[in-house]
C-alpha cells in the first residue's frame, strides 16, 4: 500500500510541483495519473521510489515512512519496485538478456555483479520474464536492434525480473505508435491481472487511461483534483483537470 | 539584418547573424599575427628539404644499401625496448585513468567538491611534459625500461582521464537512471550503464595513445631513457642515414598500430 500524507515537493529553483497531495493506493490496483504536462504527474510518480525526494509531508510504503530511508535501505526499497520510462531506458549496446538481468543486480553483491556474475536462478528468472513478455527469441540480440514496442517489453521484462510488488510507469506509451501502444497497455493489464502487481502509470492519452486503469487520479497544479473510478469520469471532470476541453493529441482516438 | 515582406503583408526580420562577428575576429587575428610574429624569411631555405631527405633515406659515407637495411634490422632490440615501455605505460596509465575519469564526470558524481579536485589532479598531470615526467621517474627508479614505463604511464594517465571523462559526460544517462531505479548502487550502475557505452571508445583511445607514445618515446632518449630515440641522439650531426633508418622503424611501427587499432575499433562497433 502506498500512502501520501500532505506530500509536498519544491524544487531548488523554487518550482512547487506538489502542493499537498494525500491519497492511498492499495495493492493490486491499476492507477492512471492524468493531467497537463507540468502538473506534477512525474514528480508524484518518482517520489514513490524516491527517485525524487519529497520536501514536505509523509509518504508510506507498506506503513514504512520513506523520507528518512537512504543508502542500502533505499536500494532495498527500489529493488522491489519496477520502473518503466517513456524512452525505455535500456542499455542500448547490451543484449536484451543482459538488460533484463540488470533487474537482479541489486539482489547480488557488488563484487560479483561488477564481473558480470549472476546466480543460475537469476539467469533463469531473466529468461522467464522475457518469455512472459513473449520476446524470448530476442534474448541474445542487442537492445537497439528492436522496435520501440519490443524495447518497452524488454523494459517490462527487466521490471518483472526484479520480482516487484509494484510497477511505476512514467508515460510508458508516449513514444510508441497507436498499435504498439495498445499491445503494451494490454501487457500492463495482463501483468496487473495475472501477477497481481500494482501498477501506477502516468498517462498522456486520456482515453487509454480510462480504458485500462481501474482508478484515475487527476492532478492539476500540484494538487489532486479528481480521485475515483474510471467509470465515474465525465467531460465536466476532465475540463476541471485540464482546465479546458481535451485536445486532439490527448486522445489516442480509436 | 534583412527585412522580408510577405505577399500577404506580414513582415519578418531576419536577426543579425553572429557568424560575421566571429569571422571579423578571425581576420583581425590573422592581421595581428603577421604583425606580431617575427617571420625571418632570410633563413627560409626550402631547397634544403630534399637534400636532407636524400641524406636520410639513402646510404651515406661509403655505406651500401645492404648496410642501410642491416642497420634497420639491428634496431629490433631497441624497438622491443620501446614497445615494452609504451605498452606497459599505456596499459597501466589507462587503467589508472578510469577511476579518476569517473570522479571527474559531472553526470556521475554531481558534487563539485569531488569533480573539482579530480579535474585539478588530471590537469596537473597534463601540464607536465613527458620529458619532465621521465626525469622525475629516473630519479625514482633509475634509468632503464621501468623509468620509461613510469613516464609513459603518467603521461597516458593525464590525457586518458581527460578524454575519458569528456566521453562519459556525453553518454545516455537514461539507462543509468533505470539502473538506479532497480536499486543498483553507484558502482553497479556504472558497470552496467556507463561501461557498455564507454568501452569501445576507451579501447580506441588506448590504441590511439599507444600510437602517440610510440612516436613520443623517441624524445625520451634525450633525458636518458633508452628507446629508438637513441639512434637519433647518437647520430645528430653525422649519420643522417642512421636517423632515417630509425624514422622508418618508428613510421612502420605506428602504421601497424594504427591499422590494428582501426581494425579493433571496427570489430567493437
Amino acid at each position: 500500500m502506498i500512502k501520501f500524507v500532505d506530500v509536498q515537493k519544491t524544487y531548488p529553483n523554487g518550482v512547487q510541483a506538489l502542493k499537498g497531495v494525500s491519497l492511498e493506493i492499495h495493492d493490486g490496483e491499476f492507477v492512471a495519473i492524468i493531467g497537463l504536462s507540468g502538473a506534477g504527474k512525474s514528480t508524484l510518480l518518482r517520489s514513490i521510489n524516491k527517485m525524487i525526494a519529497i520536501t514536505g509531508g509523509q509518504l508510506f510504503l507498506d506503513d514504512v515512512e520513506i523520507s528518512s530511508i537512504k543508502g542500502k535501505g533505499l536500494r532495498m526499497l527500489r529493488r522491489s519496485i519496477g520502473m518503466i520510462f517513456q524512452s525505455f531506458n535500456l542499455v542500448k549496446r547490451m543484449s536484451v538478456y543482459n538488460n533484463v538481468l540488470t533487474g537482479r543486480v541489486a539482489y547480488n553483491p557488488t563484487f560479483k555483479t561488477v564481473f558480470g556474475l549472476f546466480p543460475k536462478a537469476d539467469k533463469l528468472l531473466a529468461l522467464e520474464s522475457l518469455d512472459t513478455m513473449g520476446i524470448l527469441d530476442k534474448a541474445f540480440i542487442r537492445a537497439d536492434q528492436l522496435s520501440g514496442g519490443q524495447q518497452q517489453r524488454v523494459a517490462l521484462a527487466r521490471a518483472l525480473t526484479q520480482k516487484p510488488k509494484l510497477i511505476l510507469a512514467d508515460e510508458p506509451v508516449a513514444s510508441l505508435d497507436p498499435i504498439t501502444t495498445v499491445q503494451v497497455m494490454d501487457d500492463f493489464a495482463r501483468i496487473n491481472r495475472d501477477l497481481g502487481i500494482t501498477i501506477v502509470a502516468n498517462m498522456h492519452h486520456v482515453d487509454l487511461a480510462l480504458k485500462y486503469a481501474t482508478r484515475i487520479i487527476g492532478i492539476k497544479d500540484g494538487l489532486v483534483v479528481f480521485d475515483g473510478k474510471s467509470a465515474d469520469i465525465n467531460d465536466e471532470i476532465l475540463v476541471n483537470i485540464y482546465g479546458r476541453s481535451l485536445k486532439h493529441d490527448e486522445l489516442l482516438g480509436e | 539584418m534583412a527585412k522580408f515582406t510577405l505577399t500577404n503583408g506580414k513582415i519578418i526580420v531576419k536577426p543579425f547573424n553572429k557568424i560575421w562577428l566571429v569571422l571579423g575576429a578571425l581576420i583581425a587575428l590573422v592581421i595581428l599575427f603577421s604583425y606580431f610574429i617575427p617571420l625571418d624569411l632570410v633563413n627560409f631555405k626550402p631547397d634544403q628539404l630534399p637534400i636532407v631527405l636524400k641524406k636520410m633515406f639513402t646510404p651515406q659515407r661509403n655505406r651500401t644499401w645492404a648496410d642501410y637495411f642491416e642497420f634497420i634490422f639491428s634496431l629490433q632490440d631497441l624497438l622491443v625496448l620501446t614497445l615494452q615501455m609504451c605498452y606497459g605505460g599505456t596499459v597501466l596509465g589507462s587503467l589508472l585513468a578510469i577511476p579518476l575519469a569517473l570522479l571527474s564526470s559531472k553526470n556521475i558524481v554531481k558534487t563539485k567538491f569531488v569533480y573539482g579536485p579530480a579535474r585539478f589532479i588530471l590537469n596537473l598531470f597534463r601540464t607536465i611534459p613527458v620529458t619532465i615526467l621521465a626525469v622525475l621517474s629516473i630519479s625514482m627508479v633509475g634509468s632503464g625500461v621501468l623509468a620509461g614505463i613510469f613516464a609513459m604511464m603518467f603521461f597516458t594517465f593525464g590525457i586518458m582521464a581527460k578524454m575519458l571523462y569528456e566521453v562519459i559526460e556525453t553518454i545516455d544517462m537514461n539507462c543509468y537512471e533505470a539502473l538506479e531505479s532497480t536499486g543498483a548502487n553507484k558502482l553497479q550502475s556504472v558497470r552496467f550503464a556507463v561501461l557498455p557505452q564507454v568501452f569501445p571508445v576507451f579501447i580506441g583511445y588506448v590504441m590511439y595513445i599507444f600510437e602517440i607514445n610510440v612516436r613520443s618515446s623517441a624524445i625520451l632518449s634525450y633525458v636518458g631513457v633508452a628507446s629508438l630515440g637513441n639512434v637519433i641522439r647518437e647520430n645528430e650531426l653525422i649519420g643522417y642515414d642512421r636517423i632515417g633508418g630509425a624514422i622508418i622503424v618508428i613510421f612502420v611501427t605506428s602504421l601497424i598500430v594504427q591499422f590494428l587499432s582501426s581494425a579493433i575499433r571496427r570489430k567493437l562497433q
